[in-house]
């Protein structure tokens, strides 16, 4: 029996993986999963858990390097065949075009021990400033504004049992009953009190937890989650609910922001928000009272995707950590600012140089006393490490134009169906010279390889995963991968070897930890004090270790850190810093021609770009393809009934999916789950505007033609 | 090259929101922040703050504090509290100021805004102070002073029933003061609303403790030892309405003093075209004190929207390549529209919407006696003055070009969501009238086990349905725990517990005891009389499961 993870989103349900029962052999999954005790997931896994194993017997499953040959076809090679290959195109194109010829791009599902090594690789044998990772997609913004203003990025600075605990939840984007269901069982107590708050366009399985006095759900227009952030800050101002002894010491800044909210009366914001002004300040009464000051239990304001993925993500998280600012909240029991991580080590795997700006522990590239600590574990010059690169879709957008990146080489992300604005990501990745894909399935950027190298999966290896709440957990081997597949680990030791570094890339998980521990401490994520051997003992005790854990000093080990900010935040000056902003809407707006708004999301049965997920029959049936979910009334007006095609278009481009009439839409917003590649794919429409601090893109609000599809009709004799 | 000078005349809401808007884009542009100098010239010795919230001040639902607007402390922009401009010299392009100053300018903003109107009557001497007890409700002060005479006064008379007049009167109201508004229409808010939506005004007023005489001319303030004592009306009948506290809200006039002494033309305000430029191209104006060609609505967002574009054109002006356009692929998106967007004078600003605790009415483009838009409309209307509630929806070309809403706050907001934005509207704009019909998401809005559809998912995070777990026990499970180990139901969230729980008692209850744990089902019948379910025991035995 082997206790591990799931191999899924942030909240890494906890698992045992046995041997594969007759259940198992049915499905064709190679171990039986079942849930464990954990405080995170208390023994819960959602369907996607349950059918995990599922996808280490996919009858695709890569097991053979491929190599594109002069058919244009994928054909299998040895593996010294195909790193021959692929180190013999990266020496050539980096001699012609120089080291920035080359690019990397990571992914927020890779251990940290698979991240850590990326980031090195790319620093030190490819020597390129140009690698980022999908992470920028979905914790972007949120890291932005938390590093701003708290001088620290770890998405939940609390155990998320401690939610439990809170009177009152605002939840801004987050659709968690799908995306993480079994977390939502730490919401009972807010809901209990009438405390939970929901801002989302649509009436989604989470809007309806605060259904039926467990709160309310302020179901905003899409764009629009800073307005109704502004508008809460406006009332606790107001109506004197703020707790004027925390701000005057422990912030800065906070006068700047009252006034940054004068001018958003809740009568106002309800004009820009479609959020009734009554609604908002019942909404800012909820959070105030369960506030400490006010004699609450405590108040939480957390965000998802759904508020950070746009233009303004950054101010948006900046001004829900303004609001838990005002209420006194972080650092206080049961209370505070986070954001729900995403991917499943979404966490760790921005901690540790994946990011374009970043070396590990949180260090920034361009600080010469981060770049000397981490050259010095890496034995290398400080001069000879790159500067900082761009943040991803810039990234993409340049890869094969000239001066831009013309080799890429990508790790656990399916770019082509889960960035913005698809089809141009799609001539990007098709116009340049190398394109290098590690995965374990053949996923749609795979198939669109020059090479590709079949890696392990989460079963199968050793490792650790940073979860949402910042406690380094342990994934565990439960059985050998199948002939032919080796780790990426094994495959950046090879690649470096080829390319004339022949030490520093142990292929031991364990020992690239110790490194990566090393390389992290004195950071802002100091992992010094960690090991594979010391989590595992803690686990056994029952203990949790939660970063920063520094290295153990006089023989004493740190206990490590599950709640952040109880004497102060890690800035210059030991304050919080409230810096105001504003808002100005999404990038693209309506107009006649696209006069409804699109918003992509998530489902449950599906993960990222489904190139897992959908491989699994169980989920696939539940959720077999792409749809448009659109209110009655919409549906109405434009003729389309439930079940039928429709077809969606954007400035950017045209999908077509079946129609799903729900009156949970907002009758001026259609909704398109991102999971699938093809005409139905929801990233086809979405635009790649970023927010100017954080490089995200805007997946959530995109300006759109909806009409019922008429196939065309095949020419007759044709 | 010397920086570009702007003068603007006013520091307001408007002329505040003009200077934020204008050092924002010209600080995006390649020239930089240094390319224009913007001095702004403030006759009130207070930081701008917003004054749409004065009502509220009144009604004590906010603090004082909370109404100050941002300070921009940037270089580039001096801010001159408490100094008046008395001239301008559009020859010399200098604005001279009451404490000797003068100020030379490449570009002139007139955002002085408006004053209150103080109606002639006897007892107010014309141009002079107010005698005790009388105010107006248009700055700090005055809001600040109608709160300290709430104190000793037990009623108040508010002269004037529009917006800003049944504000204040409802906030007195709330403050336990009697109240009666005295009005010259037929009805409240006259200018918005038509005779059925102001009836229900009406009566929602009442209901407040707020009495409304409309048709009523005022004569004159009654003066009691120099304090005022109530308001006569010209009605004989009506005679005296005793207040200690008299509030005028008669409405506004702008401030053109300094543009018509400066030679520009003034209608009614300062007369701008599109562009909020005056005859002279180098004079402004916006806000309260302009008069645009499609005329002024008093309401801050037509300034807002103003100064945007007034900030937008100058700064692109003012600068080498102009601000750099928003949106559009790959743009860091602009501030708000691009400047080649046309300047919005189609109406969308004029949403008018009352901030009265307990009274919601707001009013939109076509609506009371706003009638004639040049094309046909179809409106709709859901009259309920018994329920306080009053609708009108006016659709045009497939989107909602006005509406009205009295007594139905959702309703509201959606129709301002709609109006503002011009998304399309339901086939039959009756579906507008009503609040939308919410999404039942979760297992646990259905009803009980015995009406829940067989197909409607009780375990979310897995997948499964009533039918699954009805099929489960039709296998042989009897406990919960054995559909959950079978089904999977109830091991992610653990919210279904109770639904599973509910579902397997009813079948459990529903099963003859005679059934074997074991036995195979072969159909469904007739269960509760809903769902039929006929069970075959092992031995070959049909038996009826009800």
């Amino acid at each position: 029996m082997t206790a591990t993870h799931c191999p899924y989103c942030a909240l890494q349900c906890a698992m045992t993986l046995g041997p594969a029962d007759a259940e198992a052999r049915r499905v064709r999954a190679p171990v039986a999963v079942t849930g464990r005790e954990f405080p995170t997931n208390r023994g819960g896994l959602c369907q996607k858990g349950w059918t995990s194993a599922q996808v280490l017997g996919a009858t695709d499953r890569l097991t053979t390097p491929l190599v594109r040959g002069a058919d244009g076809e994928l054909h299998p090679a040895t593996w010294d065949d195909a790193l021959d290959l692929v180190a013999g195109r990266l020496t050539e194109i980096q001699e012609r075009h120089g080291r920035d010829a080359v690019a990397v791009f990571g992914g927020g599902g890779l251990t940290n021990e698979k991240a850590y090594a990326l980031g090195k690789f790319a620093r030190v044998v490819l020597r390129t400033p140009f690698i980022d990772y999908n992470g920028r997609f979905c914790m972007a913004s949120a890291a932005a504004a938390a590093n701003r203003s708290l001088g620290v990025d770890r998405g939940l600075p609390f155990p998320l049992a401690d939610l439990g605990g809170a009177q009152a939840v605002l939840l801004l984007g987050s659709n968690l009953a799908e995306t993480m269901p079994p977390s939502t069982q730490h919401l009972a107590g807010a809901r209990a009190a009438g405390g939970l708050v929901v801002v989302d366009p649509r009436h989604s399985p989470t809007a309806a937890l605060a259904d039926d006095g467990a709160g309310l759900h302020l179901q905003a227009v899409p764009g629009t989650d800073l307005a109704v952030l502004l508008a809460l800050l406006h009332v606790v101002w107001a109506e004197g609910l703020v707790d004027a002894d925390y701000l005057a010491a422990r912030t800065t800044g906070a006068d700047d922001v009252r006034r940054s909210v004068a001018a958003w009366w809740p009568e106002r914001a309800e004009r820009v928000t479609g959020v009734p002004a009554d609604d908002l300040r019942r909404a800012a009464r909820v959070l105030a009272a369960a506030a400490p000051v006010n004699g609450g239990a405590g108040a939480v304001v957390l965000t998802g995707r759904g508020a950070e993925q746009s233009t303004q993500g950054t101010a948006t998280v900046t001004a829900a950590i303004n609001l838990a600012l005002s209420l006194g909240l972080p650092g206080r029991p049961s209370s505070g600012y986070g954001a729900i991580t995403g991917q499943g080590n979404g966490q760790g795997g921005r901690e540790h140089g994946q990011k374009a700006d970043q070396l590990p522990g949180y260090r920034k590239i361009d600080d010469p006393a981060a770049r000397a600590h981490v050259a010095a574990v890496w034995g290398v010059d400080p001069d000879d490490l790159p500067g900082p690169g761009v943040a991803a879709v810039e990234l993409v957008r340049r890869c094969g134009t000239p001066g831009g990146p013309r080799a890429l080489l990508v790790h656990g992300c399916n770019l082509v169906v889960s960035a913005p604005d698809n089809q141009a990501v799609r001539e990007r990745l098709q116009a340049l010279d190398l394109l290098v894909v590690c995965d374990f399935l053949p996923s749609e950027t795979a198939l669109l390889a020059d090479v590709v190298l079949p890696v392990t999966q989460w079963a199968e290896e050793e490792g650790t995963m940073t979860s949402l709440e910042g406690r380094v957990i342990r994934r565990r081997r439960a059985l050998a991968p199948p002939p032919g597949v080796r780790s990426e680990l094994d495959v950046l030791h090879d690649l470096a070897a080829r390319l004339g570094v022949t030490s520093g890339f142990p292929t031991d998980p364990a020992e690239v930890f110790d490194e990566l521990a090393r390389a992290s401490s004195g950071g802002i994520a100091d992992y010094g004090g960690l090991s594979h051997a010391r989590l595992d003992a803690a686990e056994a005790a029952g203990q949790a270790l939660h970063w920063p854990v520094p290295a153990a000093r006089d023989g004493a080990e740190h206990p490590g850190t599950p709640r952040l900010f109880a004497d102060g935040f890690p800035r210059p000056d030991g304050r919080a810093l409230m810096v105001p902003v504003d808002h100005r809407g999404p990038s693209d707006r309506l107009h006649p021609d696209q006069p409804l708004y699109l918003v992509t999301g998530r489902v449950l049965q599906h993960y990222q770009s489904g190139a897992q997920t959908r491989r699994v029959p169980a989920l696939a049936a539940a959720q077999p393809e792409p749809y448009v979910e659109l209110h009655p009334l919409l549906a109405d007006r434009l003729g389309i009934a439930d079940g039928e095609p429709v077809e969606v278009t954007s400035a950017r481009g045209t999908a077509v999916a079946v129609a799903h009439v729900t009156p949970g839409a907002r009758p001026d917003t259609v909704f398109m789950p991102f999971h699938w590649s093809g005409e139905g794919s929801a990233n086809r429409l979405t635009t790649d505007a970023t927010d100017p601090i954080s490089g995200m893109p805007e997946f959530k609000v995109a300006a759109v033609r909806v009409r019922a599809h008429v196939p065309e009709r095949a020419e007759v004799g044709a | 090259m010397r920086p570009a000078r702007v003068v603007v005349v006013g520091h307001g809401m408007v002329g505040a929101r003009f200077v934020e808007e204008l050092v924002e884009r010209v600080a995006g542009t390649p020239a930089g922040a240094r390319a224009v100098e913007v001095t702004v010239l403030g006759a009130e010795e207070y930081e701008p703050y917003n004054r749409v919230l004065l009502s509220e001040v009144v009604a004590g639902k906010v603090d004082v504090a909370s109404l100050t607007l941002p300070r921009r402390d940037v270089a580039g922009v001096r801010v001159l509290p408490g100094v008046a401009a008395y001239a301008v010299d559009r020859e010399r392009r200098v604005v001279l100021a009451d404490d000797g100053s003068s100020h030379a300018y490449d570009h002139l903003v007139l955002a002085t805004g408006a004053r209150a109107r103080v109606p002639a009557l006897a007892g107010l001497a014309p141009g002079g102070p107010l005698p005790a007890g009388v105010h107006a409700l248009r700055t700090l002060d005055d809001a600040r002073e109608i709160v300290a005479a709430t104190v000793n006064a037990r009623r108040a008379v508010v002269l004037g029933g529009g917006v800003l007049g049944l504000e204040a009167a409802c906030g007195l109201a709330r403050r336990g003061l009697r109240v009666t508004v005295v009005h010259g229409g037929p009805h409240a808010m006259d200018r918005q609303l038509d005779a059925d939506a102001g009836h229900v005004v009406g009566r929602g007023l009442t209901a407040l403790g707020v009495d409304v005489r409309a048709d009523a001319a005022a004569e004159g303030v009654v003066l009691d030892g120099g304090r005022a004592g109530g308001l006569r009306l010209g009605d004989a009948d009506d005679g005296v309405v005793p207040a200690e506290l008299v509030v005028l809200t008669a409405g506004t006039e702008p401030e053109t003093a300094l543009a018509r002494a400066a030679g520009l033309a003034v209608g009614r305000g300062v007369l701008v075209d599109r562009t909020c430029t005056t005859a002279d191209p180098r004079v402004h104006a916006i806000g309260d004190c302009a008069e645009p060609p499609e005329g002024g609505t008093g309401l801050v967002a037509q300034g807002w929207d103003q100064a945007r574009r007034l900030a937008t054109r100058l700064a692109a002006e003012l600068t080498e390549r102009g601000a750099a356009p928003g949106g559009g692929t790959g743009a860091i998106p602009g501030a708000g529209r691009a400047p080649d967007e046309p300047p919005d004078a189609t109406g969308t600003d004029d949403v008018v919407r009352l901030k009265a605790h307990g009274l919601d009415v707001v009013a939109m483009g076509v609506c009371g006696s706003r009638r004639d838009v040049g094309r046909p409309v179809r409106s709709v209307r859901l009259s309920d003055p018994d329920g306080g509630r009053h609708v009108e929806v006016v659709v045009a070309d497939g989107v909602l070009v006005g509406a009205t809403c009295v007594g139905d706050a959702r309703v509201a907001a959606d129709l301002t969501a709609a109006y503002t934005r011009r998304t399309p509207v339901p086939a039959d704009p009756a579906q507008l009238l009503l609040r939308r019909v919410a999404g039942a998401a979760s297992a646990a809005a259905e009803p009980s086990p015995t009406l829940m559809p067989d197909r409607a998912t009780v375990c979310r995070c897995n997948g499964v349905t009533k039918g699954d777990i009805v099929a489960c026990f039709e296998h042989g499970a009897r406990e919960v725990e054995d559909v959950a180990r079978a089904t999977r139901a109830t091991t992610g969230c653990g919210g279904c517990t109770e639904a599973v729980c509910g579902i397997v008692d009813w079948l459990r209850r529903s099963t003859p005891a005679g059934a074997d744990a074991s036995a195979d089902a072969v159909g469904t019948g007739s269960r509760d009389g809903e769902i039929a379910l006929d069970v075959q025991n092992r031995t070959g035995g049909v038996q009826s499961a009800v």
